[in-house]
């Protein structure tokens, strides 16, 4: 439907730097990803929020917050995972462009979310693209009615802060990659070129499959994983954190 | 040059910088033409195929490509032929494939060619002739098959939807085959059994409508049947001989240039066969027939009256609304997801009059459209948004009339489209940074809590919270404190051991709690704790006790996101698995849940989807949780157990879709593993041979020869590991869809059993003393027992004891589960309220329903169940009783 005003080649005039396949592969992945890109948030949209907005294209999977990677709090884009490409379609189609805590939001294809990717790439620690706007932001800063919201946002609660849990604490954040399983996908590896399966995303896992294998053997594997999740991996990445930001730019 | 035809082709008749200053359509035409004529010699095939594509997507510019069609073909009758030529394919292939869009664009475009002197009139005659005798046919006992009726009064449709666009020149050429094939439709007309829609309407009583708008006005209800509704607009435009102020009509310019046109041969279509009806049919099979025929040519609209025919109809015919809605609709179709296009088109119609009002009226009726509407709800959000936007002095206004005039009337509004209707405002206030002239909706306050209009604003509070923040909408009513009433609370959790609840829980749990917390918090390891639970907590608690103690803790240290509550679910799954491994168990544990969350209806949703997705809560035990007594109670007064409820139908119903898909792959993968095995096999035996054969070569070759025999060895074997490992991915998905579907059978009977219980119990008690109002079971014996239910309800003695008896005995069993309600209104409106929910999830999920109807007969529907539960259900369902 609708090929008339549309490039249907044309996914997404970005190319993330992070990819390290061909453009073909990249490509590919858009076509096949069930997982999206949303920019322009708000720090202080929740993930209740988005999840509202985007189960109304489909059953969502996860969510996963961009963070600043100095303060651990969201930095103004997330990634949302569902469970089939139609949904993912819908997204893009429908979602992008509407209003969320008074920002219109920005929705994309996306190549598939891998651990590390939800670190705001900016020198400062959040999105490269907040540095070129700190004084000057049109969609928030532009009018007054914009600077009432900004203010609002900002006194209404706290943002959530996902590296030290508030209140009853405990919880290790786990690894954020598909299934689980995100150590054998280290970046470290991947920047020397083949570590780890670029076209994991086209793996999709299954609502049927959140149970556990019987034996529990995976869980436990896992949860050995989350025990030593390495948080703190921002140092070796650092060095190339001045590129795009969270995945876009 | 090239992008030149290709943007005047597709801008025609729009006032855009390709066409420059010119302003009439005609010019346009003739512009395009002179380009196209040009160009046709070198780019003829691209031209050919973006006509064609642009005649099917942007077909309220049919008129205009005709008459450019028609120009064309007095210098190029080649290229015209083409162009015939493919129209005839693609009617073919429509006809073929059960394409309703492309079927009734197509006839149109044909009518129109037939305007512009491309195709003679007595060939377009023959369309029209082998669609009503195809469809005639269908209807008739003996020789068709009457199940198939939606195809052939889709057929008809088709014939009198081209009408408007060459209706006049088919009266002046050939006016005796005209009317041939409306006598035609005629007699098919009174052939065929009228549609009722009774479970399809968005309001209660239709003909309440016309009075409740700004002037009442009385009015006919038009039928609701939509072929009887065209054929009566099709009829007052014949009185008016033929005129239609919406369908421009440009090849009027052209006649005189036609005048030496040549026409071309259109073939005559074959028409497919019906589906034959099923041998013995009984009427389950036909009726699923009748389901499929309905599914395959689904209603495409059905009208919405939300204002006074003032503002809508008043100054226009009944077939120029029925072309603007063709227009509109049209546009909303082949145009989703083109947001900018979709919405310019929507305001920028060729029709000489204004038509906002008719415009709302079209989207929500597209939104609130039964069972289905064609596309997500979030898309009509969006095109609202767009119109709002495109049309900022007019379409915001229309919109807040429209919203108006469905609440006043939401008492009658099925339960399915008030969800959607808050679902729609919410989100669109959203978007409109939450402004709403709430103080006009404060009377609501006076209401009792139950009251329709109260629970609707309600709702949409609760819907606008979850989209933004408590203290963002709470600013939006501040105009009117009263309503902050309706909000509802702030949503964060109620941890019944947080210290401020103290006291309201034994101090014995609360220690417990406070110790597993700091279990947990101290990263001991899931077996660890497990042991912690097992020594400690199992012994001295209840079960009760301990479901709370340990899912309360474990779901508020995770209360701070939705992916610290996942991640918690999945990190402590096999706690929450043991401690709750059976329904009575879970239906605790979803209660906890909802006891926790209790302040935030989503969070409940999200934490119940989440857990029956991890396999803690089995969907029957979310079932009887939502038929609870303290639920039923509330099944009028708020929406979120049927979220619930329809958040784990769904979850079971995408579990069998998924794996059915992922069934298809892995046979076609099988496939393919299957050849590959076999062709490396081959190799494999021809190296082999090659091996044999070389034994007089010398050394060097025989060791080249024998590693690639090694080779072909190695890579048959992976094909054959790789073949096992196929086959072996299909049977273990095999076996899962085959427990997904006793799933999902185990789901719905379990639904119906527990509606068909609650309802007898209820319906079967008489409402306490009414002030006058009327008593609804009195009603029903007068009417839908005897029109419905024939068979529960005879008159014969002997079922009239056995009835009486079995009430007895199921008050007896039931007695003190549920209450009936003090208030007999409200008690109504409990009943209302509930019939509607099983009225919508019947329709709603019809199709998977229907596959177990036989059991369902057997089990469930029996003549135990009360008769209005039974004709609820079977009209949700479309069954005729």
């Amino acid at each position: 439907m609708a090929r008339l005003f549309k490039n249907p080649d044309q996914l997404s005039a970005y190319r993330d730097r992070r990819f390290l396949g061909s453009q073909d592969e990249f490509e590919h992945a858009l076509r096949t990803s069930t997982t999206v890109y949303v920019g322009n948030l708000s720090f202080y949209t929740t993930e209740e929020q988005i999840y509202e907005v985007f189960s109304r294209t489909g059953e969502l999977k996860k969510i996963i917050m961009g963070l600043d990677k100095n303060s651990k709090t969201p930095c103004g884009f997330c990634f949302v995972l569902f469970y089939t490409r139609e949904d993912t379609e819908d997204a893009v189609k429908y979602i992008s462009g509407t209003i969320l805590d008074d920002r219109p939001i920005r929705v994309d294809f996306d190549w598939g979310f891998q651990e590390g990717r939800q670190w705001g790439r900016g020198r400062s620690g959040g999105q490269v693209r907040d540095e070129y706007r700190t004084d000057y932001d049109p969609d928030i800063l532009n009018c007054c009615y914009g600077k009432l919201v900004q203010k609002e946002l900002e006194v209404r609660r706290q943002l959530v802060e996902y590296d030290q849990p508030v209140g009853m604490g405990g919880v290790q954040y786990p690894n954020l990659g598909e299934g689980g399983g995100g150590n054998e996908f280290r970046r470290g590896k991947d920047r020397h070129g083949n570590g780890g399966n670029r076209h994991r995303e086209g793996r999709k896992r299954y609502r049927d499959e959140d149970a556990p294998p019987a034996d529990g053997v995976k869980r436990q594997d896992r949860e050995l994983k989350v025990e030593k999740n390495p948080r703190f991996r921002e140092k070796g990445d650092s060095d190339e954190e001045d590129g795009g930001d969270g995945g876009k730019s | 040059m090239s992008a030149s035809w290709h943007s005047l082709l597709v801008r025609i008749g729009e006032r855009c910088p390709e066409y420059g200053g010119l302003a009439d359509a005609e010019e346009h035409v003739e512009t395009c033409f002179g380009y196209l004529a040009r160009d046709l010699s070198h780019n003829e095939s691209e031209i050919l195929a973006l006509l064609m594509q642009c005649v099917e997507e942007l077909p309220h510019k049919d008129p205009l490509y005709g008459a450019l069609v028609g120009l064309i073909n007095t210098e190029d009758r080649e290229f015209v032929g083409k162009v015939v030529n493919r129209t005839h394919a693609g009617v073919q292939e429509a006809l073929d494939t059960d394409n309703c869009n492309k079927l009734r664009i197509l006839t149109r475009f044909l009518t129109v060619l037939m305007c512009n002197s491309v195709v003679s009139p007595t060939s377009l005659i023959e369309l029209y002739e082998s669609l009503v005798s195809s469809a005639a046919t269908t209807v008739d006992e003996e020789t068709g098959n009457p199940a198939w009726q939606a195809r052939a009064d889709f057929y008809v449709f088709c014939i009198l939807a081209s009408l408007p666009w060459g209706g006049i020149e088919l009266s002046e050429r050939v006016p005796e085959e005209l009317e041939r094939v409306l006598n035609g439709i005629e007699a098919y007309l009174n052939l065929r059994k009228p549609v009722v829609y009774s479970a399809l309407q968005v309001f209660e009583e239709s003909e309440k409508l016309v009075e409740v708008g700004d002037d009442t006005e009385m009015k006919l209800p038009e039928s609701e049947d939509y072929l009887e509704n065209l054929w009566s607009s099709i009829q007052a435009l014949m009185e008016n001989s033929w005129k239609v102020d919406s369908v421009p009509r440009p090849h009027l310019s052209f006649e005189s240039r036609f005048v030496n046109s040549q026409t071309h041969d259109f073939d005559p279509v074959l028409i497919p066969d019906n589906p034959k009806a099923p041998e013995n049919a009984t009427e389950i099979t036909l009726g699923r027939q009748r389901q499929e025929a309905e599914r395959t040519y689904p209603r495409r609209n059905m009208r919405l009256r939300i204002f006074p025919s003032s503002k809508t109809d008043e100054k226009i015919t009944p077939i120029d609304r029925f072309v603007v809605e063709e227009y509109l609709l049209d546009v909303l179709f082949y145009l989703n997801g083109c947001r900018k296009e979709c919405a310019a088109y929507m305001v920028g119609l060729p029709v000489p009059f204004r038509y906002e009002y008719i415009m709302a009226e079209t989207v929500f009726s597209q939104l609130l459209l039964l069972p289905k509407p064609p596309f997500r709800l979030i898309y009509y959000t969006v095109v609202m948004v767009d119109l709002c936007k495109a049309l900022p002095g007019a379409f915001p206004a229309v919109v807040a009339g429209a919203v108006r005039a469905l609440f006043k009337r939401v008492a009658e509004m099925d339960v399915e489209c008030r969800i959607r209707l808050v679902q729609w405002l919410s989100h669109h206030l959203s978007n409109f940074q939450f402004v709403w002239p709430w103080e006009e909706w404060a009377h609501i306050l006076d209401l009792p809590k139950w009251a329709p209009e109260r629970v609707f604003a309600k709702e949409v509070l609760e819907k606008e919270v979850r989209l933004a923040y408590w203290e963002k909408v709470k600013d939006s009513v501040t105009s009117t404190p009263r309503l902050m009433e309706l909000l509802p609370p702030k949503n964060t959790p109620v941890y019944v051991y947080a210290p401020e609840n103290r006291g309201s829980v034994p101090e014995a749990e609360t220690t417990l709690a406070t110790e597993f917390t700091n279990l947990v918090r101290g990263k001991k390891t899931v077996r660890e704790i497990q042991v912690w639970i097992d020594e400690r907590i199992l012994p001295t608690q209840g079960q009760q006790a301990s479901i709370q103690i340990v899912a309360q803790t474990l779901l508020y240290i995770g209360s701070k996101s939705f992916t610290h509550t996942v991640t918690v679910l999945e990190k402590y799954g096999q706690i929450f698995r043991k401690i709750a491994p059976d329904q009575t168990s879970q239906i605790l544990m979803i209660d906890t849940v909802s006891q926790l969350w209790r302040n935030s209806a989503q969070m409940t949703a999200i934490v119940i989807d989440r857990m029956m997705g991890y396999r803690m809560v089995s969907n029957l035990s979310i079932v009887a949780w939502v038929f609870s007594p303290q639920n039923v109670q509330q099944f009028h007064t708020s929406d979120q157990v049927w979220e619930i409820i329809r958040n784990a139908i769904n979850k079971t119903n995408n579990r069998t879709v998924d794996l059915r898909k992922e069934i298809a792959a892995a046979e076609k993968a099988l496939k393919l593993a299957t050849a590959g095995t076999a062709k490396a096999y081959t190799k494999w035996e021809a190296a082999v041979a090659a091996l044999k054969a070389a034994e007089a070569k010398s050394e060097d070759n025989r060791n080249a020869l024998s590693a690639k025999v090694d080779w072909a060895k190695t890579v048959a074997d992976k094909a054959q590991d790789e073949e096992t490992s196929a086959q072996d991915s299909l049977e273990s998905k095999e076996a899962l869809l085959a427990r997904a579907l006793r799933e999902q059978e185990a789901l719905f009977m379990a639904v119906y059993q527990s509606f068909a219980d609650l309802l007898t119990d209820r319906l079967s008690k008489s409402v306490p003393e009414s002030h006058g109002a009327p008593n609804p079971m009195e009603d029903t014996k007068g009417e839908d027992a005897d029109a419905q239910a024939p068979v529960a309800m005879e008159p014969d003695e002997e079922n009239i004891e056995e009835d009486g008896t079995k009430q007895k005995n199921q008050e007896d069993v039931i007695n003190g589960t549920t209450t009936l309600f003090a208030d007999a209104q409200e008690e109504e409106q409990w009943r209302k309220c509930t019939l509607g929910y099983l009225r919508a999830i019947s329709r709603q999920y019809c199709d998977e329903v229907w596959l177990l109807m036989e059991k369902l007969d057997s089990t469930v529907f029996t003549d135990k169940v009360h008769p209005l539960v039974l004709s609820t259900t079977y009209a949700g369902l479309q069954r005729s009783s």
